[in-house]
């Protein structure tokens, strides 16, 4: 049977259908593919996709959910592509806003200029719980704190591209992209034979260049710091760490002994220079920070402290990715390079002013509303999908803790075709690219795009039955 | 390598043979009871619990000895840690552990296998498809060895990978011998007849059937099992294959210093290299092999204590 792709509602940016519903040129190839391609073959490859991920063991735990053990995040077999020219424009705003981010991180922990200046309030700073005193005046080299940050993106219906979220503590996902790219060679190679798709398999190397390039020794012992096989990224952990080649280790595998940091091996104690952690803040060691952490390592806070040892990413970088700092990058950009932002930024209302609340609580069924401290998609508002039970929730926490929360128009996010039930239906989507700061701010052309699979629904998370699709940038818009 | 991967490695390797010896000695054991005195049935179908240590469990989980309880016992039971099922889910523990030091190859025979068994178990085991599923264990690892032997680097992960593995064939060897070769002593004063079944099932056991055929020829003679089984170096579950590989591997194992359990392989290795079937018959096989479990063991306790005990 032919494939029968619906089109998109009105209104709505779609990455493979233009506002006249004409298949875009970098997609052409891709559509051309889908129309010619037998519906029970498909069908096929999906069953055997779903077989190679199981095999694979690419699951994945939601959290407080029994049966949620060893899932499998869906993956949409058509790919979502990025024109050459997007991914250019993308790519140079990343490095802005990475590097922008990385030198607020230094400021607030050496000079506060941002903060003399009048940019930024001292107490959104300070009083942030992200916010780590302790790493005032340390130095780490080449001043980096997020060497691995994880922007999230989506397309507006203005076919622009914003920054939703910037993820600069242990971004996650990245995993998923390149095992994404692998099945899809596996299941379509004529396809690749075909698209100038660009590659991202080269990732695991770029990440152990930019660890290595953390520590200032010639030859560093880098290792990956996992909170153990129970954590729902375990398996990326796992898998970071024998595509570089270095040693996964858990908290006991480590010990500190004069401030410095050791990993416990057959031939003895072998010290440590760089750990990717995978661990948070708050965990990592129990003698600085939660008392009752089990994977944590006793004294690597003071380790850290001694520059001993290097964790990427550093200590306290919670307190830039933090929705209530989130506003203030576009003036950090300005602030700290002296340009202007290439990406944009979605706007935002913060409940922590008075004027913002007053016109959040007015507006709450057109916003989104999300906890400053949030994550994966819980502990949030979509207005105008919520019942009148959920807003008057929201209302009262709203004016419970007006600080907790900021909120953002509705945006609607692009679409891409997906196969659901009913054949192939538009779905709204991100992207997540991952940045990579080391001797020189680097990244793979992609990046993570995820998927709400249900139809309308804008939850991309994979926590809430989102799933994932092979990102495509394109090496040449002239296919 | 890091401790605790070496330790991972060690048992999922002897997670993994164990699932093979279970396999091979329940199905020899479903045999001999069809074809046994009414009155040894019982004695057949123990030897695996014996084998395992598993007797007082079982008679705490099930009244009878049957057929069909058996099958339940130590192939889907998940109520105790020797069954196949148990077995095979502690060695995908431990491999999800050291996910980092296998190929992908290593890594995906054993989660498939894991998946495979929990599919068995969904639909079940009984006398009539048993044998399928020892031949789907066998398989399964096989297709272990043959990923590991033909995917995974030369390194320390692979030495203590294949450690673990002849720990456990030399303890499963030494135990099994023990065992049956007392049955099979005992029934050549009680069913002359029978005999000839309880030295083949002793050989089926341990896979040294074909290899006694060709030591030896066809007149199975007790003395000859003891001798195949311990003293002889090509046949691949012998003590003495497994104690040579056990000395070499620690050999070649990285270590710091001077290493204990290294010294203590070498002695052992050395007993049963020089060792001669008169010593064993002067002995006794039963003093002999029960000598033979306490340095294993020690051993074990040794390797643990020197590269894996922080």
């Amino acid at each position: 049977m032919v494939m029968l792709i619906q089109t998109p509602p009105e209104g709505i940016y779609d990455e493979l259908f233009d506002e006249n519903n004409r298949v875009r040129p970098s997609c052409r190839m891709l559509e051309n593919w889908l129309i010619k391609s037998d519906e029970d073959v498909l069908a096929e490859k999906r069953r055997e996709a779903d077989v190679l991920f199981q095999r694979l063991g690419i699951t994945f735990n939601v959290y407080g959910e029994d049966q949620g053990a060893d899932r499998l995040i869906p993956f949409d077999l058509i790919p979502r592509v990025i024109s050459a020219s997007d991914w250019h424009h993308l790519q140079a705003g990343l490095r802005q806003r990475v590097h922008a981010l990385n030198r607020f991180l230094f400021d607030i922990y050496h000079d506060f200029d941002i903060i003399r200046a009048g940019v930024i309030s001292a107490e959104q700073v300070f009083a942030n719980p992200q916010y780590q005193p302790g790493m005032q005046n340390l130095k780490l080299p080449r001043n980096l704190y997020s060497h691995i940050a994880g922007i999230d993106l989506i397309r507006h219906n203005d076919g622009d591209f914003y920054v939703l979220e910037d993820n600069l503590r242990c971004p996650s996902g990245v995993s998923y992209m390149l095992e994404n790219r692998r099945m899809m060679m596996r299941l379509f190679p004529e396809l690749f034979a075909q698209a100038p798709v660009a590659p991202v398999e080269h990732y695991p190397a770029l990440l152990g260049e930019t660890l290595r390039a953390a520590s200032l020794k010639p030859n560093p012992t880098v290792t990956v710091l996992t909170p153990g096989r129970f954590n729902s990224a375990y398996f990326e952990h796992a898998f970071l760490a024998r595509q570089m080649g270095i040693e996964l280790v858990e908290g006991a595998d480590l010990f500190v002994r004069q401030n410095k940091v050791y990993m416990k091996t057959t031939v003895g104690p072998q010290q440590v220079d760089v750990i990717y952690r995978r661990v948070d803040d708050d965990f990592l060691d129990p003698l600085a920070g939660n008392p009752d952490s089990m994977l944590g390592v006793p004294g690597l806070y003071a380790a850290y402290r001694t520059g001993n040892v290097v964790l990427a990413n550093a200590m306290g970088t919670g307190v830039a990715d933090d929705k209530a700092i989130y506003p203030f990058v576009p003036e950090m950009i300005r602030f700290y390079l002296g340009e202007e932002p290439i990406l944009k930024n979605v706007p935002t209302w913060q409940g922590r002013k008075p004027k913002d609340l007053s016109y959040i609580l007015d507006n709450l069924p057109e916003l989104v509303v999300k906890e400053t401290q949030g994550a994966g998609g819980y502990g949030m508002l979509i207005g105008p999908k919520a019942s009148k039970k959920e807003l008057s929730h929201f209302r009262s926490l709203l004016k419970a803790r007006p600080d907790n929360y900021i909120a953002q128009p509705t945006l609607s996010l692009s679409t891409c075709p997906t196969f659901v039930n009913e054949g192939v239906a538009p779905r709204h989507l991100d992207l997540r690219p991952f940045v990579l700061s080391g001797k020189k701010v680097q990244m793979v052309p992609g990046g993570l795009t995820r998927v709400a699979l249900k139809e309308g629904s804008l939850v991309v998370n994979s926590s809430q039955g989102g799933g994932t699709k092979d990102t495509w940038v394109l090496e040449d818009d002239q296919c | 390598m890091l401790s605790r991967a070496a330790s991972s490695l060690f048992w999922m390797a002897r997670y993994l043979e164990r699932a093979e010896t279970q396999a091979r000695l329940l199905d020899v054991s479903l045999t001999m009871a069809l074809i046994d005195v009414p009155e040894d049935r019982e004695e057949q179908l123990s030897v695996p619990l014996l084998v395992t240590g598993t007797q007082e469990v079982y008679h705490e989980l099930y009244e009878e000895i049957t057929p069909q309880n058996l099958i339940d016992f130590l192939v889907l039971d998940d109520r105790h840690p020797a069954s196949v099922f148990s077995v095979i889910g502690s060695a995908r523990d431990n491999a999800l552990h050291v996910r980092g030091n296998l190929s992908a190859d290593v890594w995906e025979s054993i989660n498939l296998a894991w998946m495979e068994l929990k599919e068995l178990r969904h639909k079940g085991v009984t006398e009539s498809n048993a044998s399928r599923v020892f031949d789907w264990t066998r398989e399964r690892s096989h297709v272990f060895r043959g990923a590991a032997y033909g995917t995974l680097l030369r390194n320390d992960a692979f030495n203590f990978l294949r450690l673990g593995t002849f720990i456990e064939r030399a303890d499963t060897t030494a135990r099994v011998l023990d065992i049956r070769h007392h049955m099979a002593t005992k029934s050549l004063e009680g069913h002359p007849t029978q005999s000839f079944f309880e030295w083949t099932a002793l050989l089926h056991s341990l896979a040294a059937f074909e290899a006694y055929q060709n030591t030896y020829g066809h007149n199975i003679e007790p003395m000859n099992v003891a001798e195949l089984l311990i003293l002889k170096r090509d046949v691949p579950r012998s003590l003495h294959a497994c104690l040579q590989e056990i000395a070499d591997l620690l050999e070649q194992i990285e270590s710091g210093e001077a290493r204990r359990a290294r010294r203590l392989a070498s002695s052992l290795y050395a007993n049963i290299r020089f060792g001669d079937r008169e010593y064993i018959e002067e002995r006794g096989l039963n003093e002999y092999l029960t000598d033979f479990l306490e340095r294993i063991e020690r051993i074990t306790g040794q390797i643990q204590k020197d590269y894996m005990g922080w």
